[in-house]
Protein backbone atom coordinates (compact mmCIF):
# COMPACT_ATOMS: atom_id res chain seq x y z
CA UNK A 1 0.00 0.00 0.00
CA UNK A 2 1.33 3.20 -0.95
CA UNK A 3 1.07 5.86 1.78
CA UNK A 4 1.42 9.67 1.00
CA UNK A 5 1.46 12.52 3.46
CA UNK A 6 -0.13 15.73 2.22
CA UNK A 7 0.15 18.69 4.59
CA UNK A 8 -2.42 21.63 3.98
CA UNK A 9 -4.45 18.83 2.36
CA UNK A 10 -7.91 20.53 3.63
CA UNK A 11 -8.59 22.95 0.68
CA UNK A 12 -7.02 24.48 -2.04
CA UNK A 13 -4.16 23.00 -3.81
CA UNK A 14 -3.65 20.25 -1.21
CA UNK A 15 -6.97 19.19 -1.03
CA UNK A 16 -7.65 18.84 -4.84
CA UNK A 17 -4.09 16.38 -4.44
CA UNK A 18 -5.52 14.73 -1.88
CA UNK A 19 -8.41 13.98 -4.26
CA UNK A 20 -6.51 12.62 -7.41
CA UNK A 21 -3.88 10.35 -5.43
CA UNK A 22 -7.09 8.60 -3.92
CA UNK A 23 -8.71 8.55 -7.14
CA UNK A 24 -5.26 6.60 -8.41
CA UNK A 25 -5.28 4.58 -4.76
CA UNK A 26 -2.84 5.90 -2.72
CA UNK A 27 -3.21 5.97 0.60
CA UNK A 28 -3.32 9.62 1.93
CA UNK A 29 -3.00 10.63 5.24
CA UNK A 30 -3.58 14.47 5.07
CA UNK A 31 -2.59 17.07 7.61
CA UNK A 32 -4.80 20.14 8.39
CA UNK A 33 -4.74 22.54 11.38
CA UNK A 34 -8.67 22.92 11.84
CA UNK A 35 -10.47 19.75 13.12
CA UNK A 36 -13.71 21.09 11.08
CA UNK A 37 -12.15 21.15 7.89
CA UNK A 38 -10.21 17.78 7.97
CA UNK A 39 -13.94 16.29 8.75
CA UNK A 40 -14.98 18.66 5.69
CA UNK A 41 -12.45 17.44 3.53
CA UNK A 42 -12.83 13.67 4.29
CA UNK A 43 -16.86 13.80 3.76
CA UNK A 44 -15.75 15.69 0.64
CA UNK A 45 -13.93 13.31 -0.91
CA UNK A 46 -15.63 10.10 0.62
CA UNK A 47 -18.76 11.76 -1.07
CA UNK A 48 -17.65 11.21 -4.73
CA UNK A 49 -15.13 8.42 -4.08
CA UNK A 50 -16.64 6.03 -1.19
CA UNK A 51 -13.49 3.86 -1.77
CA UNK A 52 -10.98 6.40 -1.56
CA UNK A 53 -8.07 5.57 1.41
CA UNK A 54 -7.98 9.02 3.37
CA UNK A 55 -7.24 9.67 6.79
CA UNK A 56 -7.04 13.28 8.48
CA UNK A 57 -4.26 14.88 11.16
CA UNK A 58 -5.12 17.32 12.98
CA UNK A 59 -1.88 20.15 13.78
CA UNK A 60 -1.12 23.59 13.66
CA UNK A 61 2.36 23.20 11.42
CA UNK A 62 3.11 26.66 12.41
CA UNK A 63 4.36 25.80 15.90
CA UNK A 64 7.15 23.28 16.23
CA UNK A 65 6.01 21.12 19.15
CA UNK A 66 2.90 20.52 16.66
CA UNK A 67 5.17 19.32 13.88
CA UNK A 68 7.25 16.71 16.03
CA UNK A 69 3.58 15.70 17.55
CA UNK A 70 2.11 15.09 14.30
CA UNK A 71 5.27 13.43 12.76
CA UNK A 72 5.35 10.84 15.63
CA UNK A 73 1.37 9.95 15.42
CA UNK A 74 2.17 9.81 11.44
CA UNK A 75 4.95 7.12 12.54
CA UNK A 76 3.01 5.71 14.68
CA UNK A 77 -0.03 4.71 12.05
CA UNK A 78 2.79 3.75 9.01
CA UNK A 79 4.49 0.93 11.52
CA UNK A 80 0.92 0.00 11.95
CA UNK A 81 -1.06 0.00 9.04
CA UNK A 82 2.06 0.81 6.24
CA UNK A 83 4.55 -1.97 7.56
CA UNK A 84 6.27 1.80 8.50
CA UNK A 85 7.10 3.15 4.75
CA UNK A 86 6.17 6.38 3.17
CA UNK A 87 6.18 6.67 -0.47
CA UNK A 88 6.10 10.48 -0.95
CA UNK A 89 5.59 13.47 1.41
CA UNK A 90 3.99 16.58 0.07
CA UNK A 91 5.11 19.93 2.14
CA UNK A 92 2.04 22.01 0.89
CA UNK A 93 0.85 23.94 3.83
CA UNK A 94 1.55 27.50 3.62
CA UNK A 95 0.40 30.77 4.33
CA UNK A 96 0.68 34.50 3.53
CA UNK A 97 0.71 37.40 6.23
CA UNK A 98 0.56 41.26 6.01
CA UNK A 99 2.28 42.23 9.12
CA UNK A 100 5.45 40.98 11.03
CA UNK A 101 3.72 38.33 12.83
CA UNK A 102 5.81 35.52 14.92
CA UNK A 103 5.65 31.71 16.28
CA UNK A 104 6.18 31.05 19.93
CA UNK A 105 9.67 30.35 19.37
CA UNK A 106 9.31 34.08 17.91
CA UNK A 107 9.99 33.34 14.29
CA UNK A 108 8.80 34.86 11.31
CA UNK A 109 5.16 33.04 10.64
CA UNK A 110 5.80 32.80 6.21
CA UNK A 111 9.18 31.61 7.31
CA UNK A 112 7.74 29.28 9.83
CA UNK A 113 5.16 27.55 8.31
CA UNK A 114 6.36 28.33 4.45
CA UNK A 115 9.64 26.83 5.38
CA UNK A 116 10.65 25.56 8.71
CA UNK A 117 7.69 23.58 9.06
CA UNK A 118 8.27 21.68 6.18
CA UNK A 119 11.90 21.13 6.32
CA UNK A 120 11.27 19.46 10.32
CA UNK A 121 8.68 17.43 9.12
CA UNK A 122 10.71 15.91 6.48
CA UNK A 123 13.58 15.25 9.25
CA UNK A 124 11.16 13.18 11.19
CA UNK A 125 9.78 11.31 8.10
CA UNK A 126 12.75 10.84 6.49
CA UNK A 127 13.46 6.96 7.80
CA UNK A 128 10.02 6.29 6.63
CA UNK A 129 10.83 7.66 3.04
CA UNK A 130 14.08 5.87 2.79
CA UNK A 131 12.08 2.75 3.29
CA UNK A 132 10.74 2.73 -0.75
CA UNK A 133 13.37 5.50 -1.89
CA UNK A 134 10.11 8.04 -1.78
CA UNK A 135 10.18 11.63 -2.66
CA UNK A 136 9.30 14.98 -0.99
CA UNK A 137 7.16 17.72 -3.32
CA UNK A 138 6.97 21.19 -2.09
CA UNK A 139 4.68 23.36 -3.03
CA UNK A 140 6.88 26.64 -4.60
CA UNK A 141 6.11 29.39 -6.42
CA UNK A 142 7.39 31.14 -9.23
CA UNK A 143 7.89 34.42 -7.36
CA UNK A 144 11.07 32.95 -5.80
CA UNK A 145 12.81 33.85 -8.53
CA UNK A 146 14.53 37.51 -8.40
CA UNK A 147 15.32 37.55 -5.16
CA UNK A 148 17.61 36.06 -2.29
CA UNK A 149 18.07 34.47 0.99
CA UNK A 150 19.01 37.60 3.35
CA UNK A 151 20.94 35.94 5.32
CA UNK A 152 21.80 38.25 8.09
CA UNK A 153 17.84 38.79 8.93
CA UNK A 154 16.30 35.62 7.56
CA UNK A 155 13.29 36.83 9.87
CA UNK A 156 13.05 40.39 8.06
CA UNK A 157 12.54 42.15 11.32
CA UNK A 158 14.18 44.90 9.68
CA UNK A 159 11.94 46.70 7.34
CA UNK A 160 9.35 43.97 7.21
CA UNK A 161 7.86 43.14 3.75
CA UNK A 162 4.90 40.53 3.13
CA UNK A 163 5.91 40.03 -0.28
CA UNK A 164 9.73 39.95 0.30
CA UNK A 165 8.85 37.54 3.35
CA UNK A 166 6.80 35.40 0.76
CA UNK A 167 9.09 35.13 -2.04
CA UNK A 168 11.95 34.21 0.42
CA UNK A 169 10.40 31.51 1.93
CA UNK A 170 9.59 30.22 -1.49
CA UNK A 171 13.15 30.64 -2.28
CA UNK A 172 13.33 28.47 0.67
CA UNK A 173 11.36 25.66 -0.81
CA UNK A 174 13.56 24.89 -3.34
CA UNK A 175 16.89 25.33 -1.70
CA UNK A 176 15.52 22.67 0.76
CA UNK A 177 14.63 20.36 -2.41
CA UNK A 178 17.61 21.22 -3.75
CA UNK A 179 20.24 20.02 -0.91
CA UNK A 180 17.99 17.11 -0.18
CA UNK A 181 18.54 15.72 -3.16
CA UNK A 182 22.51 16.61 -2.89
CA UNK A 183 22.27 14.64 0.41
CA UNK A 184 20.08 12.13 -0.49
CA UNK A 185 19.46 11.04 -4.03
CA UNK A 186 22.29 8.37 -3.96
CA UNK A 187 19.85 6.92 -1.34
CA UNK A 188 17.36 7.04 -3.57
CA UNK A 189 15.31 9.81 -2.57
CA UNK A 190 13.92 12.73 -4.98
CA UNK A 191 12.72 15.76 -3.66
CA UNK A 192 10.81 18.28 -6.62
CA UNK A 193 9.19 21.78 -6.17
CA UNK A 194 6.13 22.10 -7.83
CA UNK A 195 5.33 25.71 -9.01
CA UNK A 196 1.84 25.86 -9.01
CA UNK A 197 1.25 28.80 -11.33
CA UNK A 198 -1.68 31.50 -10.15
CA UNK A 199 -4.30 29.18 -8.67
CA UNK A 200 -7.79 30.08 -7.22
CA UNK A 201 -7.57 29.70 -3.55
CA UNK A 202 -7.93 31.30 -0.67
CA UNK A 203 -4.45 31.55 0.49
CA UNK A 204 -4.16 35.16 0.33
CA UNK A 205 -7.38 35.62 2.31
CA UNK A 206 -6.79 34.11 5.13
CA UNK A 207 -5.41 35.86 8.22
CA UNK A 208 -4.48 39.21 5.78
CA UNK A 209 -5.14 42.97 6.22
CA UNK A 210 -7.32 44.47 3.88
CA UNK A 211 -4.98 45.44 1.36
CA UNK A 212 -3.12 42.05 0.97
CA UNK A 213 -7.38 40.88 0.87
CA UNK A 214 -8.06 43.08 -1.54
CA UNK A 215 -5.01 43.00 -4.30
CA UNK A 216 -5.45 38.60 -4.10
CA UNK A 217 -9.00 38.87 -4.55
CA UNK A 218 -8.79 40.64 -7.82
CA UNK A 219 -5.72 38.53 -8.74
CA UNK A 220 -6.69 35.06 -8.03
CA UNK A 221 -9.64 35.38 -10.47
CA UNK A 222 -7.25 35.09 -13.25
CA UNK A 223 -6.23 32.56 -11.63
CA UNK A 224 -6.93 28.21 -12.63
CA UNK A 225 -8.49 26.09 -10.48
CA UNK A 226 -6.28 23.52 -7.93
CA UNK A 227 -7.17 20.68 -9.67
CA UNK A 228 -4.81 21.85 -12.43
CA UNK A 229 -1.42 22.25 -10.41
CA UNK A 230 -2.89 19.19 -8.19
CA UNK A 231 -1.82 16.97 -11.74
CA UNK A 232 1.47 17.71 -11.58
CA UNK A 233 1.70 16.08 -8.06
CA UNK A 234 0.21 13.46 -9.16
CA UNK A 235 2.20 12.67 -11.99
CA UNK A 236 5.12 13.38 -9.78
CA UNK A 237 4.00 10.87 -7.31
CA UNK A 238 2.95 8.15 -10.66
CA UNK A 239 6.51 7.82 -11.96
CA UNK A 240 8.09 4.32 -12.02
CA UNK A 241 11.38 5.83 -12.36
CA UNK A 242 12.21 8.53 -10.11
CA UNK A 243 12.55 11.70 -12.94
CA UNK A 244 15.69 13.81 -12.21
CA UNK A 245 14.61 17.58 -12.34
CA UNK A 246 14.00 19.51 -9.57
CA UNK A 247 11.23 22.06 -10.94
CA UNK A 248 8.18 21.22 -12.16
CA UNK A 249 5.23 23.18 -13.42
CA UNK A 250 2.03 21.75 -15.47
CA UNK A 251 3.77 18.62 -15.74
CA UNK A 252 7.13 20.00 -17.12
CA UNK A 253 10.73 20.39 -15.87
CA UNK A 254 11.01 24.46 -15.58
CA UNK A 255 14.12 26.99 -15.15
CA UNK A 256 14.48 28.12 -11.68
CA UNK A 257 16.27 31.07 -10.06
CA UNK A 258 20.06 31.26 -10.36
CA UNK A 259 20.48 31.53 -6.62
CA UNK A 260 19.66 27.60 -5.97
CA UNK A 261 23.21 26.28 -5.31
CA UNK A 262 24.54 23.49 -3.20
CA UNK A 263 26.36 26.54 -1.62
CA UNK A 264 23.23 28.29 -0.50
CA UNK A 265 21.26 25.28 -0.15
CA UNK A 266 24.09 24.21 2.49
CA UNK A 267 23.77 27.26 4.30
CA UNK A 268 19.94 27.34 4.57
CA UNK A 269 20.25 23.68 5.80
CA UNK A 270 22.64 24.64 8.75
CA UNK A 271 20.09 27.83 9.44
CA UNK A 272 17.27 25.50 9.42
CA UNK A 273 18.95 22.50 11.72
CA UNK A 274 19.98 25.01 14.51
CA UNK A 275 16.30 26.74 13.72
CA UNK A 276 14.88 23.48 14.48
CA UNK A 277 17.20 21.88 16.67
CA UNK A 278 18.31 18.87 14.84
CA UNK A 279 20.90 17.45 12.28
CA UNK A 280 19.93 15.69 9.22
CA UNK A 281 23.88 14.01 9.27
CA UNK A 282 22.28 11.81 11.90
CA UNK A 283 19.56 10.54 9.65
CA UNK A 284 22.38 10.01 6.78
CA UNK A 285 24.36 7.53 8.99
CA UNK A 286 21.72 5.15 9.74
CA UNK B 1 23.64 44.65 28.96
CA UNK B 2 20.56 42.80 31.43
CA UNK B 3 16.91 43.30 30.53
CA UNK B 4 14.08 41.81 32.41
CA UNK B 5 11.14 41.74 29.99
CA UNK B 6 7.48 40.91 31.51
CA UNK B 7 4.74 39.66 29.23
CA UNK B 8 7.70 38.32 27.40
CA UNK B 9 5.37 35.04 25.75
CA UNK B 10 3.28 37.62 23.90
CA UNK B 11 3.44 39.07 20.72
CA UNK B 12 4.65 42.26 21.69
CA UNK B 13 7.29 40.84 24.41
CA UNK B 14 8.32 38.18 21.86
CA UNK B 15 9.01 41.29 19.26
CA UNK B 16 10.68 43.04 22.18
CA UNK B 17 13.03 39.83 23.11
CA UNK B 18 13.86 39.20 19.61
CA UNK B 19 15.26 42.74 19.37
CA UNK B 20 16.81 43.00 22.75
CA UNK B 21 18.57 39.89 21.72
CA UNK B 22 19.91 41.08 18.32
CA UNK B 23 21.45 43.25 19.92
CA UNK B 24 23.66 40.92 21.89
CA UNK B 25 21.66 41.78 25.80
CA UNK B 26 20.90 39.37 27.83
CA UNK B 27 17.42 38.47 29.03
CA UNK B 28 15.62 37.42 31.91
CA UNK B 29 12.30 36.68 30.40
CA UNK B 30 8.71 36.11 32.81
CA UNK B 31 5.39 35.34 31.82
CA UNK B 32 1.86 33.48 33.13
CA UNK B 33 2.22 31.34 30.20
CA UNK B 34 5.36 28.54 31.56
CA UNK B 35 5.16 26.98 28.45
CA UNK B 36 5.41 30.02 25.95
CA UNK B 37 8.74 31.11 27.97
CA UNK B 38 10.39 27.99 26.79
CA UNK B 39 8.94 27.92 23.68
CA UNK B 40 10.56 31.67 23.08
CA UNK B 41 13.24 30.83 25.12
CA UNK B 42 14.84 28.28 22.56
CA UNK B 43 13.43 30.24 20.02
CA UNK B 44 16.21 32.82 20.96
CA UNK B 45 18.81 30.49 22.05
CA UNK B 46 18.91 29.08 18.09
CA UNK B 47 19.14 32.21 16.86
CA UNK B 48 21.41 34.50 19.14
CA UNK B 49 24.82 33.88 21.03
CA UNK B 50 23.08 35.53 23.97
CA UNK B 51 22.47 34.00 27.67
CA UNK B 52 18.16 33.51 28.33
CA UNK B 53 16.90 33.30 31.91
CA UNK B 54 13.09 32.26 32.48
CA UNK B 55 10.86 32.42 35.27
CA UNK B 56 7.19 31.76 34.85
CA UNK B 57 5.40 34.64 37.59
CA UNK B 58 1.58 35.81 38.33
CA UNK B 59 2.52 39.51 38.99
CA UNK B 60 -0.74 39.70 40.22
CA UNK B 61 0.22 37.29 43.10
CA UNK B 62 3.18 38.86 45.59
CA UNK B 63 4.12 35.08 46.28
CA UNK B 64 4.68 34.54 42.77
CA UNK B 65 6.64 37.71 42.42
CA UNK B 66 9.14 37.38 45.51
CA UNK B 67 9.67 33.17 44.24
CA UNK B 68 11.01 35.10 41.03
CA UNK B 69 12.98 37.72 43.01
CA UNK B 70 14.67 34.83 45.05
CA UNK B 71 15.81 33.50 41.79
CA UNK B 72 17.49 37.03 41.12
CA UNK B 73 18.24 37.33 44.23
CA UNK B 74 20.60 33.73 44.61
CA UNK B 75 22.09 34.85 40.94
CA UNK B 76 22.95 38.43 41.69
CA UNK B 77 21.69 39.76 38.40
CA UNK B 78 21.22 43.22 38.13
CA UNK B 79 19.33 45.00 35.27
CA UNK B 80 19.62 47.56 32.63
CA UNK B 81 16.33 47.76 31.34
CA UNK B 82 12.84 46.58 32.60
CA UNK B 83 10.34 46.30 29.73
CA UNK B 84 7.01 46.18 30.94
CA UNK B 85 4.93 45.04 28.66
CA UNK B 86 2.55 42.40 30.47
CA UNK B 87 -1.02 43.43 30.24
CA UNK B 88 -4.68 42.29 29.94
CA UNK B 89 -7.91 44.04 28.20
CA UNK B 90 -11.78 43.16 28.42
CA UNK B 91 -13.47 44.58 25.48
CA UNK B 92 -17.48 45.91 26.29
CA UNK B 93 -19.23 48.26 28.33
CA UNK B 94 -18.24 48.24 32.29
CA UNK B 95 -21.68 46.60 33.76
CA UNK B 96 -21.24 44.09 30.75
CA UNK B 97 -18.57 42.36 32.61
CA UNK B 98 -17.54 40.15 35.49
CA UNK B 99 -16.72 42.09 38.40
CA UNK B 100 -13.53 40.44 39.13
CA UNK B 101 -12.17 40.64 35.35
CA UNK B 102 -12.21 44.00 35.52
CA UNK B 103 -10.84 44.29 38.60
CA UNK B 104 -8.01 42.33 37.12
CA UNK B 105 -7.63 44.47 34.53
CA UNK B 106 -6.50 47.03 36.97
CA UNK B 107 -4.23 44.11 39.33
CA UNK B 108 -2.03 43.72 36.65
CA UNK B 109 -1.84 46.80 34.66
CA UNK B 110 -0.89 48.87 37.26
CA UNK B 111 -0.33 46.97 40.60
CA UNK B 112 1.91 44.35 39.36
CA UNK B 113 3.32 46.78 36.99
CA UNK B 114 4.08 48.93 40.29
CA UNK B 115 4.81 46.04 42.05
CA UNK B 116 7.68 44.87 39.61
CA UNK B 117 8.78 47.98 38.54
CA UNK B 118 9.35 48.68 42.43
CA UNK B 119 11.65 45.49 42.74
CA UNK B 120 13.63 46.11 39.72
CA UNK B 121 14.52 49.16 39.88
CA UNK B 122 16.15 48.00 43.72
CA UNK B 123 18.10 45.63 41.83
CA UNK B 124 19.74 47.83 38.69
CA UNK B 125 23.21 47.91 38.33
CA UNK B 126 24.03 50.88 40.63
CA UNK B 127 25.80 53.99 39.11
CA UNK B 128 25.31 52.93 35.87
CA UNK B 129 22.40 54.15 33.26
CA UNK B 130 18.84 52.35 33.26
CA UNK B 131 15.84 52.67 31.55
CA UNK B 132 12.09 51.38 32.05
CA UNK B 133 9.84 51.10 29.41
CA UNK B 134 5.53 51.41 30.44
CA UNK B 135 3.68 50.40 27.42
CA UNK B 136 0.69 52.02 27.99
CA UNK B 137 -1.98 52.01 24.71
CA UNK B 138 -3.02 54.82 22.06
CA UNK B 139 -6.11 54.32 24.16
CA UNK B 140 -4.26 56.43 27.26
CA UNK B 141 -5.09 59.41 25.32
CA UNK B 142 -8.45 59.44 25.34
CA UNK B 143 -11.42 58.80 27.32
CA UNK B 144 -12.91 55.16 25.89
CA UNK B 145 -16.62 54.17 26.84
CA UNK B 146 -16.71 50.58 26.18
CA UNK B 147 -12.92 50.50 27.56
CA UNK B 148 -13.24 52.44 29.68
CA UNK B 149 -10.82 50.44 32.63
CA UNK B 150 -8.36 49.69 30.27
CA UNK B 151 -7.94 53.29 29.03
CA UNK B 152 -7.71 54.53 32.31
CA UNK B 153 -5.38 51.82 34.01
CA UNK B 154 -3.23 53.01 30.33
CA UNK B 155 -4.00 56.33 31.58
CA UNK B 156 -2.24 55.50 35.17
CA UNK B 157 1.10 54.17 33.32
CA UNK B 158 1.30 57.36 31.19
CA UNK B 159 0.58 59.73 34.52
CA UNK B 160 2.71 57.51 36.42
CA UNK B 161 5.63 57.69 34.27
CA UNK B 162 5.70 61.75 33.64
CA UNK B 163 6.03 61.85 37.63
CA UNK B 164 8.51 58.64 38.46
CA UNK B 165 11.17 60.31 35.09
CA UNK B 166 11.23 63.81 37.52
CA UNK B 167 11.79 61.53 40.85
CA UNK B 168 14.67 59.46 39.03
CA UNK B 169 16.26 61.93 36.65
CA UNK B 170 19.28 62.60 38.54
CA UNK B 171 19.83 58.82 39.45
CA UNK B 172 20.63 58.19 35.54
CA UNK B 173 17.16 56.54 35.07
CA UNK B 174 15.00 57.15 32.29
CA UNK B 175 11.44 56.35 31.84
CA UNK B 176 9.66 55.82 28.52
CA UNK B 177 6.04 55.52 28.04
CA UNK B 178 4.98 53.84 24.62
CA UNK B 179 1.76 54.78 23.27
CA UNK B 180 0.79 52.29 20.24
CA UNK B 181 -2.23 52.00 18.09
CA UNK B 182 -3.41 48.64 17.73
CA UNK B 183 -0.64 45.62 16.55
CA UNK B 184 -0.97 42.48 15.27
CA UNK B 185 0.54 40.10 17.83
CA UNK B 186 -2.21 37.44 17.54
CA UNK B 187 -4.48 36.08 14.75
CA UNK B 188 -7.43 37.21 16.36
CA UNK B 189 -6.09 41.29 16.37
CA UNK B 190 -6.29 40.37 12.41
CA UNK B 191 -10.19 40.16 12.25
CA UNK B 192 -10.85 43.20 14.95
CA UNK B 193 -8.76 45.21 12.65
CA UNK B 194 -10.96 44.76 10.17
CA UNK B 195 -13.91 45.38 11.70
CA UNK B 196 -12.47 48.72 13.03
CA UNK B 197 -11.94 49.16 8.56
CA UNK B 198 -10.02 52.16 7.59
CA UNK B 199 -8.96 53.08 11.25
CA UNK B 200 -8.17 49.57 12.15
CA UNK B 201 -5.52 49.68 9.18
CA UNK B 202 -4.64 53.04 9.80
CA UNK B 203 -3.81 53.11 13.61
CA UNK B 204 -2.13 49.78 13.43
CA UNK B 205 1.48 49.43 14.06
CA UNK B 206 4.14 47.34 12.83
CA UNK B 207 5.34 45.01 15.58
CA UNK B 208 8.76 45.04 14.81
CA UNK B 209 9.49 48.56 14.17
CA UNK B 210 7.71 49.15 17.53
CA UNK B 211 10.09 47.06 18.92
CA UNK B 212 13.39 48.33 17.74
CA UNK B 213 12.14 52.36 18.01
CA UNK B 214 11.10 51.45 21.78
CA UNK B 215 14.08 50.30 22.88
CA UNK B 216 16.26 53.57 20.88
CA UNK B 217 13.83 55.62 22.40
CA UNK B 218 14.66 54.56 26.18
CA UNK B 219 18.28 54.34 25.58
CA UNK B 220 18.07 57.85 23.88
CA UNK B 221 17.03 59.07 26.97
CA UNK B 222 13.09 59.78 24.92
CA UNK B 223 9.98 60.10 27.62
CA UNK B 224 7.18 59.12 24.97
CA UNK B 225 6.95 57.47 21.97
CA UNK B 226 3.26 57.59 19.52
CA UNK B 227 4.60 54.96 16.92
CA UNK B 228 2.97 56.34 13.82
CA UNK B 229 2.49 60.05 12.18
CA UNK B 230 -2.00 59.08 12.37
CA UNK B 231 -1.60 57.97 15.86
CA UNK B 232 0.53 61.34 16.70
CA UNK B 233 -2.09 63.31 15.51
CA UNK B 234 -4.86 62.09 17.53
CA UNK B 235 -2.80 62.12 20.56
CA UNK B 236 -2.64 65.99 19.94
CA UNK B 237 -6.47 65.98 19.30
CA UNK B 238 -6.86 64.17 22.59
CA UNK B 239 -5.33 67.38 24.05
CA UNK B 240 -7.25 70.45 22.65
CA UNK B 241 -10.81 68.72 22.37
CA UNK B 242 -13.29 68.63 25.28
CA UNK B 243 -12.81 65.11 26.69
CA UNK B 244 -16.59 65.05 26.98
CA UNK B 245 -16.60 65.02 22.90
CA UNK B 246 -14.30 62.43 22.13
CA UNK B 247 -16.43 60.46 24.85
CA UNK B 248 -19.08 61.08 22.56
CA UNK B 249 -17.41 60.10 19.02
CA UNK B 250 -15.41 57.28 20.77
CA UNK B 251 -18.13 55.68 22.01
CA UNK B 252 -20.70 55.04 18.31
CA UNK B 253 -17.50 54.22 17.05
CA UNK B 254 -16.50 51.19 19.41
CA UNK B 255 -20.25 50.43 19.34
CA UNK B 256 -20.02 49.53 15.96
CA UNK B 257 -16.23 47.73 15.69
CA UNK B 258 -17.86 45.50 18.13
CA UNK B 259 -20.92 44.22 17.07
CA UNK B 260 -18.65 42.71 14.73
CA UNK B 261 -16.21 41.40 17.16
CA UNK B 262 -14.13 42.13 20.49
CA UNK B 263 -10.72 43.32 21.27
CA UNK B 264 -8.57 46.07 19.84
CA UNK B 265 -5.12 46.01 21.54
CA UNK B 266 -5.05 42.44 23.19
CA UNK B 267 -4.09 40.97 26.45
CA UNK B 268 -0.43 40.39 26.87
CA UNK B 269 -0.75 38.50 30.20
Amino acid sequence: MNTIVITGASSGIGLETARILTRQGFNVLGVSRSEDNCKKAEENILSENPNARISFFVADLMQQREVVRVAEEIILYLNEHCDGELYALINNAGCVRSWYMTTEEGYEQQFAINHLAGFLLTYKLLPALMKVRGCVIMTGSDSHKGIRVHWSDVMLRRRYNPLTAYKQSKLCNILFAKGLNDRYAAAGIRAYVVDPGLVKTDIGNKETGSLVNFIWTLRKRHGVTPDIPAKTYAFLCEQKNKLEGLYYYLCKEKSYSKQVTSENANRLFELSERLCDISYEKVRMI
Amino acid sequence: MNVLITGAAGGLGRAFANECASRGYNLFLTDINAEGLNSIKRGLERQFDVAVATAACDLTNPESVDKMLDIINKYEIRFDMLLNVAGLDFEGGFMGREREKLVKIVMLNNAATLRITHAILRRRKMGKPFAIVFVSSLASMFPMPLKATYAASKRFLLDFAVSLRQELKDENVNVLTLCPGGMVTTQEIIGSIKAQGFWGDATTNPLEEVACSTIDRALAGKSLYVPGKLNRILSFFGKIIPRSWIAAVVYRRWKKAQRTTLCFDKPKV
